[in-house]
């Protein structure tokens, strides 16, 4: 449905993306995972067809068989919300404080889809309902500060999936809300996302809810796909050594802060910091931080190497062990 | 048994929200209700909960930022919110804060030097304080050049490390923690994570650490308070808490929490 | 990257060195000396010796207008240093102690802005004589409830943030905070609103000097040129516009650059150039 072949964002001499490869088919629920700077989100917006304008994309983005890699905005307009649909972290910012939640989730269906206001009325309504929002009747009249963080969330989720897209795009949806709420929408996505037949596409940094919503995850670095796989195998068995890395300093709540001797046990960490896009090293983009590092990485880029059927790294080291 | 470093007794603390009706009296918001927790140097209390549970309220009082309705913090014994406003000053150089937006903490119009110097200004200790800057700032694992730089030319994690460098310079007894590591990426996490209990090795510090993150507080705290809307729900000793919680809140954080499952 | 300035800012900023740079050229210099009179040459039509001609006493038209540049932008430029200083002040003390004090303070600006200042003006006048210096007092005044309202509203975003929370947790009292944190990031804010108020500053000191309640003769002000020029308007209608033009300049620019400082120090707004 949706394929990324090669396609490369870059910004004069910085590259947010590079040569990133994706097949997104019906029904895929699929987790984004990296940290800030990762490229995560940029590809989150070429796929909606918002790279910014100062960007240089490169590669090929096909929706449906049709190219899209440099299709004009009139074409993505027509795209956006009926093929591919985005949420965001901050669900008040996303949200027109002036305006009634029933109105704000009721202007693509009059728009894109030309149904009048009272048909528009009743698909909100039924939407509102399917998001599990309690008396949806009443809240289509309330502003969005009278709603809850989750709320509006739900109410964000709705209006994204007004025009039955094919894809919904979720971009850190679950940052800002408390535990509870948040792994009830990550619940909702779930459901959602089997009820419709839509593919999911998962956008975080947590691996813990990235671990609870998606089938499959690409792990990012430096603007740079490095792993993919099977969430459960990728998170269980991590090939990648930023992977490694960084599901090794996630804190885990079974183990005990201080061994036998009751000293403190000091959490494993990667060195350093994620560089500036422009200072990235032009092999492997995690190059330098690396605790196994061989000669080869920092010029070369490594090759995507399979693992499984369909599971793959980019990493130097899985090359030289055939 | 030493006494507590702090020691907070039935704290309580409510809120009177804007009024909703001429004819109704202002409602009231029970922010913390009746909230005991102590301690003792060298050791962490973790307190877990979400936004609205209390759990900033909280630091806010041990602060002496906020005074609390009823009940009292009793740091070294003295009680924090009895001092003159003179005295509170002195003896603030003893608890220091790390808060949770690295971009906020730090005024961008001053160097990080500045900035890591004003707890000793405000005391009037003006002598040694560059080299005891350059101290605090390798403590923190950053290089004492780093003074004459301002905020912007850090990154988030740095500036977390230049934060707590601020709080340790007057080298502090209790240093509370709101969300301090809640706004970075998971591996630089960890690094603050291990920083703080470098310090707290170093320095004897008892460390109040709040968080929303249950396995956060789960890798650095000895004991653990968890909080829903203002009351303590349970609390005791970290392994204990994690192996069988008692309350099914607690439950629910720690699914949340955890990668597995 | 470059960040366009803004226009307003580069059309004000070009008037304002227009005035400002007449204003400080005739401390030095004028084509003659303003106040002299030469009866013989009154009414007399622009010329190469007088640029814009003379007026009913014979004195140089172009010179009085310098001249009273000066004495305009001085009574403008004291006026808003002191009545900024004082608001500038009790916005900071109010926003820094809250409470009663802060709504003291506020209750005390909402007077002020009731109170019109040409009234306080004509009672100053009444009590103590019309002279520079009442007419200096009275622009100052109004200026005061200005300047406490946007120094205490700017002040109190600054008090929520991180930074002055720690500098609280150092140790810091109020007084010192204000200092250290307050001002300096809410400067940016202050000196646009002291820009505008410059216009208003100068519109004002017109407005009296007109009434016969600021500069007396022989001080020149642009005010003064103004009511002087009244009575013979049929007679000799360009020594009314002359001044008139010179007043629209002085507010427009400084209304304009004030705006334009605002344009660039708004975030919002600079982010989409």
């Amino acid at each position: 449905m949706f394929q990324l072949a090669d396609f490369s964002v870059s910004f004069g001499t910085a590259t947010a993306l590079r040569r990133a490869t994706l097949d997104i088919r019906q029904g895929d629920r699929l987790g984004i995972v990296g940290e800030s700077g990762s490229g995560k989100t940029m590809l989150a917006l070429a796929l909606m067809g918002m790279a910014p304008d100062a960007a240089t994309i490169s590669g090929r983005l096909t929706i449906d068989g049709h190219d899209m890699t440099h299709a004009t905005e009139a074409t993505w307009q027509q795209m956006r919300a009926r093929r591919v649909a985005m949420i965001f972290q901050e669900p008040m910012s996303a949200l027109n404080p002036l305006r009634r939640i029933g109105d704000t989730v009721m202007e693509p269906l009059i728009v894109h889809e030309g149904l009048s206001r009272a048909q528009a009325q009743a698909r909100v309504l039924a939407l509102l309902e399917e998001v599990g929002i309690p008396d949806p009747a009443a809240r289509l009249r309330m502003f969005p500060h009278e709603l809850s963080g989750g709320q509006r969330q739900r109410v964000l989720i709705a209006l994204a999936l007004a025009c039955n897209p094919a894809l919904l795009i979720a971009d850190e949806p679950t940052t800002a809300l408390d535990a509870n709420v948040a792994l009830r929408i990550t619940d909702l996505l779930v459901r959602l996302a089997q009820e419709r037949g839509m593919a999911l596409v998962f956008i975080t940094h947590d691996l813990a809810a990235v671990a609870r919503t998606t089938k499959d995850i690409v792990v990012m670095y430096g603007g740079d796909m490095i792993e993919r796989g099977p969430t459960a195998q990728v998170l269980s068995a991590p090939a990648h050594p930023y992977t490694q890395g960084l599901l090794a300093a996630r804190p885990d709540p079974t183990v005990p802060p201080r061994d036998a001797t009751g000293k403190r046990r000091r959490l494993p960490t990667l060195p350093g910091t994620v560089p500036p896009l422009a200072a990235l090293p032009q092999g492997c983009r995690f190059s330098g931080r690396c605790s196994v590092e061989l000669p080869q990485c920092a010029g070369t880029r490594p090759t995507d190497h399979a693992l499984d059927a369909d599971r793959s790294a980019a990493c130097h080291l899985l090359g030289a062990t055939p | 048994m030493t006494a507590p470093l702090l020691d907070a007794r039935n704290l309580t603390r409510r809120y009177r929200l804007p009024r909703t009706s001429l004819l109704h009296p202002a409602p009231v918001l029970t922010a913390v209700d009746n909230t005991s927790f102590t301690i003792r140097a060298g050791e962490t209390l973790g307190v877990v909960g979400e936004s609205g549970s209390g759990k900033s309220t909280i630091a806010r009082m041990v602060m002496a930022f906020e005074t609390p309705d009823a009940g009292e913090v009793l740091f070294q014994g003295q009680n924090l919110h009895a001092l003159s406003p003179y005295e509170l000053r002195l003896q603030r150089q003893k608890f220091q804060m790390v808060f949770q937006d690295p971009f906020g903490s730090l005024d961008p119009r001053r160097t990080v030097g500045w900035s890591i110097a004003e707890p000793m200004r405000a005391i009037g200790a003006d002598t040694d304080t560059a080299r005891r800057t350059a101290e605090a700032l390798e403590q923190v694992g950053l290089p004492a050049r780093d003074a004459d730089k301002y905020p912007h030319e850090f990154s988030g994690g740095q500036r977390q490390r230049i934060a707590i460098a601020r709080a340790i310079v007057t080298r502090p007894a209790l240093l509370v923690a709101d969300e301090a590591v809640s706004a970075l990426d998971v591996s630089v996490q960890a690094q603050i994570l291990n920083l703080l209990m470098d310090l707290q090795d170093d320095l004897g510090l008892g460390i109040l650490f709040i968080s929303h993150d249950l396995a956060v507080v789960a890798s650095i705290c000895d004991h653990i308070l968890v909080m829903q809307h203002g009351k303590p729900l349970e609390s005791g000793p970290a392994a204990q808490v994690l192996r069988s919680p008692a309350h099914a809140y607690t439950q629910t954080l720690l699914k949340a929490a955890g990668v597995s499952t | 990257m470059t960040r366009r300035l803004p226009v307003n800012f580069i059309l004000g900023a070009v008037l304002v060195a227009l005035v400002v740079g007449t204003a400080a050229l005739s401390l030095v210099w004028t084509p003659h000396d303003a106040t002299l009179m030469t009866i013989s040459n009154k009414f007399a039509p622009p010329s190469a010796t007088h640029w814009l001609g003379t007026d009913q006493l014979g004195r140089d038209v172009v010179s009085q207008l310098m001249a009273g540049a000066r004495n305009s932008m001085a009574v403008a430029l004291v006026a808003v240093l002191l009545g900024g200083s004082v608001g500038v002040a009790l916005g900071l003390l109010a926003s820094a102690i809250g409470g009663w004090v802060e709504d003291g303070v506020m209750r005390l600006a909402d007077l002020g802005f009731a109170f019109p200042a040409l009234l306080f003006a004509i009672m100053l006048a009444a009590v103590f004589g019309p002279s520079l210096t009442n007419a200096v007092l009275a622009i100052a005044f109004i200026n005061i409830p200005v300047f406490a309202r946007v120094t205490r509203g700017a002040a109190n975003q600054v008090w929520t943030l991180d930074y002055v929370l720690a500098a609280r947790a150092a140790g810091m009292n109020r007084f010192a905070i204000s200092r250290d944190h307050i001002l300096p990031n809410i400067a940016a804010a202050i000196i646009v609103q002291a820009t505008i108020e410059f216009a208003v500053a100068i519109l004002a000191e017109a407005a009296l000097s007109y009434l016969g309640l600021g500069a007396q003769p022989p001080a020149s002000s642009w005010g003064r040129l103004l009511s002087e020029a009244q009575t013979l308007m049929y007679l000799a209608p360009q020594l009314a516009i002359y001044p008139g033009l010179c007043i629209v300049v002085a507010v427009v620019g400084f209304g304009l650059l004030g705006d334009g400082l605002r344009d660039m120090s708004d975030p919002r707004l600079s982010r989409e150039r």
